[in-house]
């Protein structure tokens, strides 16, 4: 069972009792179907027990009797908030086994929709972080550009939200003439809206009252629970897996990785609206080197797999989402896939940030690590 | 509004009393279809396009339905976003129990509808909200779009209108949970109808055939033609921090029996010099050399593996393979261990099936997270591990039979994949 950190007091002097909340599964502000029981003494939390498995619907128990083909689908019900990330996750595994090449305008797709994909994700995040504060405006801000990311979504790949778009070799469609033109002018929107965005929240009392230094998450504990994405480097460590182990075509692109070093609830909020601005820089570089010509899939092939293990892992908006397929014998089929997804970790380590804060803080502290509770069930 | 339901009685004797009624549940219903307020429930997927449908581009607010409430006690409407398991189905029983009537429940996606993308090889879902609260609409769609929903929220819209204080709103009961598998005898059905289907059809072409001895249809089958594409070849993958065989020889002068999976004779140097460069090393180690391995390379500067990315196992007939992968942050290499357990055997046959197979050492003293991915595979595939601090299923419930990944392990609720 999880202990107290050392140095740890209660405040007896307040003479409260010792006692128990529950939290969840139904609840607005666990993300889903999570639930917390938290010991409390009076309104600070002591300690903090996660329970999973109420939206465990037995995903890598399915894959076994899947074809490759159809378990990208299911990566799709994972992390829905991104799920044209999941998918080249998959893909990039069994593209590993089928050792099959993309073509320059392919990758291209991919970067741009990856892209769009972290920017849609964040913008849930600032919706949800600002909603969760009590400002219920956000939500509606954050929803609104994310629509026109969807109608983008809905224009390539036929799905608002659930895409299934990539395949081994490239992608299932060729984009449409319009797209670069609306990813154009959805980029000259979003700059407008991020500044108002900012201004609106960045710098707003509540929000500095409230999560400045709260939830703070140490470098080295960060590493030992094994997060990553923007919680992983609001903590200090510069480590981005489009930079350590590039994809696709990452290193062609001149991006920064923002790295934060106080680890708390305001950090993992300025961290992820840097992301959206580097996102943003990303795309502008794709629109300008964007080719117009040539093949934006490699020569179809069946989606057979070598005997062997392939792990593929990339960086989607919550962080390291790695693929392990393990193929028994030459064929159509997994013998097993297992998803390491981002969230996991993050809500293994809640009980670090948030003992000896308010419970009106966990609230806080829920919203900045944006877990996605699907993804660590699975 | 119980009262209300008495006005008939009370007034319809009256000369006239009917059109009072009838005004009153004019009155009663504009208010009713007017402010139905939904429940913040959602558990999935689908709840995102619940929220986006509240959200400015869809805005709900326009069916009256803006206000999501908390607190069940508050709400009229509970929307069922997203797939419902077994262990989520008390709690949704419970919440509807708690809203005050008249409530009425959409079932939105095809995961309340039937178990949608889940019904196959599966466990732990809920094929049907049906199965266990009443059911007003059902919203097809995976996810179903806001449009879909507010279809779904009109059709209730006119379901209300048509209640009256003669038929009001009658409360259902919620189903007993231990009856959920009524699926399969739903199965059964479906599959005969579908025989007689068959049987009804071939004979009618049969019928149609001996009518018409020489038909020819005038459809003739148009293939698109198929763009072709080159092949592209791969690109070279860039390595970061120690080669594959760098590791590995490294690993082997300290723990002489590491070895990696290979079908080949070849020395064992060549076999792991030929892994191409975008996949990590996976070394072989044996269940006693694996903690004291997992202590070498954390706390080796060279190796510095302070990552943990995961801990997951793979079931085979007489074994199992336990996959540690680690990283290192400083340096970028990749190092899984792969640790080979066999099964313990002596256990009787009969017993196999729940109980713990294979011990290993737990290394969540060294990984703090560590802990929830054991206990993920404690949980999955029954394995033990020594040492643990917390060792609990953490995804199904304490009383679940069975460990779900291994290969034979069977349910009375899963139904298999036709193939
Ligand atoms: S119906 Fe589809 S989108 Fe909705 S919860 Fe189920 S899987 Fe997710």
């Amino acid at each position: 069972m999880p202990t107290l950190p050392p140095g740890f007091r209660l405040q007896r002097e307040t003479n409260t009792e010792e006692f128990f909340i529950n939290m969840g599964p139904q609840h607005p502000s666990t993300h889903g179907a999570l639930r917390l029981a938290l010991r409390m003494d009076g309104e600070t939390i002591v300690e903090l027990v996660p329970h999973f498995g109420y939206i465990h619907r037995g995903m890598e128990k399915q894959a076994e009797s899947m074809s490759y083909l159809q378990y990208i689908a299911l990566s799709d019900r994972q992390d829905y908030l991104t799920a044209i990330q999941n998918n080249l996750g998959v893909v990039i595994a069994l593209e590993k086994g089928m050792n099959v090449g993309v073509p320059e305008k392919g990758e291209y797709i991919r970067v741009m929709l990856q892209e769009l994909g972290r920017i849609a994700s964040h913008l849930v995040f600032f919706g949800c972080f600002g909603g969760d504060l009590g400002g219920q405006t956000c939500l509606l801000f954050g929803f609104k550009e994310r629509e026109m990311i969807h109608d983008i979504l809905e224009e390539v790949t036929g799905s608002r939200l659930t895409t299934n778009f990539f395949r081994p070799g490239g992608s299932r469609y060729d984009v449409p003439e319009t797209f670069i033109p609306r990813v154009k002018a959805f980029l000259d929107h979003l700059e407008d809206s991020m500044r108002d965005y900012e201004r609106f929240l960045s710098k707003n009392i509540i929000v500095l009252e409230r999560s400045i230094g709260i939830g703070v998450l140490s470098k080295e504990d960060a590493i030992a629970y094994g997060c990553s994405g923007p919680v992983l480097r609001a903590s200090g460590v510069n480590f981005d897996v489009r930079r350590v182990n590039p994809y696709s075509i990452y290193d062609q692109f001149d991006f920064d990785i923002p790295v934060f070093h106080n680890g708390d609830c305001y950090d993992r909020y300025k961290i992820r609206i840097a992301e959206i601005h580097e996102s943003m820089k990303i795309l502008r570089q794709c629109i300008d080197k964007f080719p117009k010509e040539g093949p934006w899939r490699s020569k179809e092939k069946p989606v057979r797999l070598p005997e062997g293990r392939y792990y593929s892992e990339i960086e989607t908006a919550k962080g390291l989402y790695a693929t392990y397929v393990v193929a028994a014998t030459t064929g159509e089929k997994p013998y097993r896939i297992h998803t390491r997804g981002p969230s996991f970790p993050h809500i293994a380590a809640l009980n670090k940030m948030a003992q000896g804060h308010k419970i009106s803080d966990l609230v806080t502290i829920m919203a900045t690590l944006d877990p996605v509770i699907p993804e660590i069930d699975r | 509004m119980g009262i209300i339901n008495y006005a008939p009685k009370i007034l319809d004797p009256i000369p006239g009393g009917k059109y009072v009624v009838n005004a009153i549940d004019y009155v009663v219903n504009w208010a009713r279809a007017n402010s139905i307020w939904p429940l913040t429930y959602g558990t999935s997927c689908c709840a995102i396009e619940m929220m986006s449908s509240s959200m400015a581009r869809y805005d709900i607010a326009r069916f009256g339905s803006e206000v999501f409430r908390s607190s069940p006690r508050q709400a009229d409407l509970f929307i069922l976003a997203g797939t419902i398991t077994r262990r989520m189905a008390p709690a949704i029983q419970m919440l509807w129990e708690q809203i005050p009537g008249p409530k009425y429940v959409i079932a939105m996606g095809a995961c309340t509808i039937s178990g949608g993308p889940f019904i196959y090889d599966n466990y732990s879902v809920v094929r049907g909200a049906q199965n266990l609260i009443p059911v007003d609409v059902f919203v097809p769609g995976c996810p179903p779009r806001p449009e879909a929903l507010f279809h779904g929220l009109l059709t209730l819209r006119e379901k209300i209108l048509k209640e009256t204080c003669r038929h009001p709103w009658h409360e259902g009961k919620p189903k007993d949970v231990s009856t959920m598998d009524r699926y399969r005898e739903a199965a059964k059905t479906w599959a005969a109808l579908e025989e007689m289907k068959d049987e009804a059809m071939a004979e009618a072409r049969a019928k149609f055939k001996e009518e018409h001895p020489d038909y020819k249809s005038a459809y003739k089958p148009v293939r698109v033609k198929k763009e072709d594409f080159p092949e592209v070849p791969r690109v070279p993958f860039k390595r970061f921090g120690l080669t594959q065989s760098e590791l590995f020889a490294k690993l082997r002068e300290k723990f002489p029996k590491v070895t990696v999976h290979t079908h080949s004779e070849d020395p064992i140097e060549d076999v792991v010099a030929a892994i191409p460069a975008d996949r990590p090393l996976e070394v072989m180690v044996e269940p006693e050399d694996y903690l004291s391995i997992v202590e070498f390379v954390k706390s080796s500067p060279e190796f510095n593996m302070d990552y943990l990315i995961d801990v997951t196992a793979i079931d085979y007939d007489d074994h199992f393979d336990m996959v540690t992968m680690l990283r290192s942050l400083e340096h970028g290499h990749k190092l899984f261990l792969c640790v080979q357990m066999k099964k313990d055997f002596s256990i009787p046959e009969e017993k196999r099936a729940t109980s713990l197979l294979a011990s290993v050492k737990s290394i969540s003293h060294l990984y703090p997270g560590a802990e929830v991915k054991e206990r993920e595979v404690y949980d999955m595939f029954g394995i033990n591990f020594e040492g643990h601090p917390d060792q609990r299923r953490i995804f199904l419930d304490k009383d679940f039979v069975g460990y779900p990944l291994r290969k034979d392990f069977t349910h009375p609720q899963m139904i298999r994949r036709p193939v």
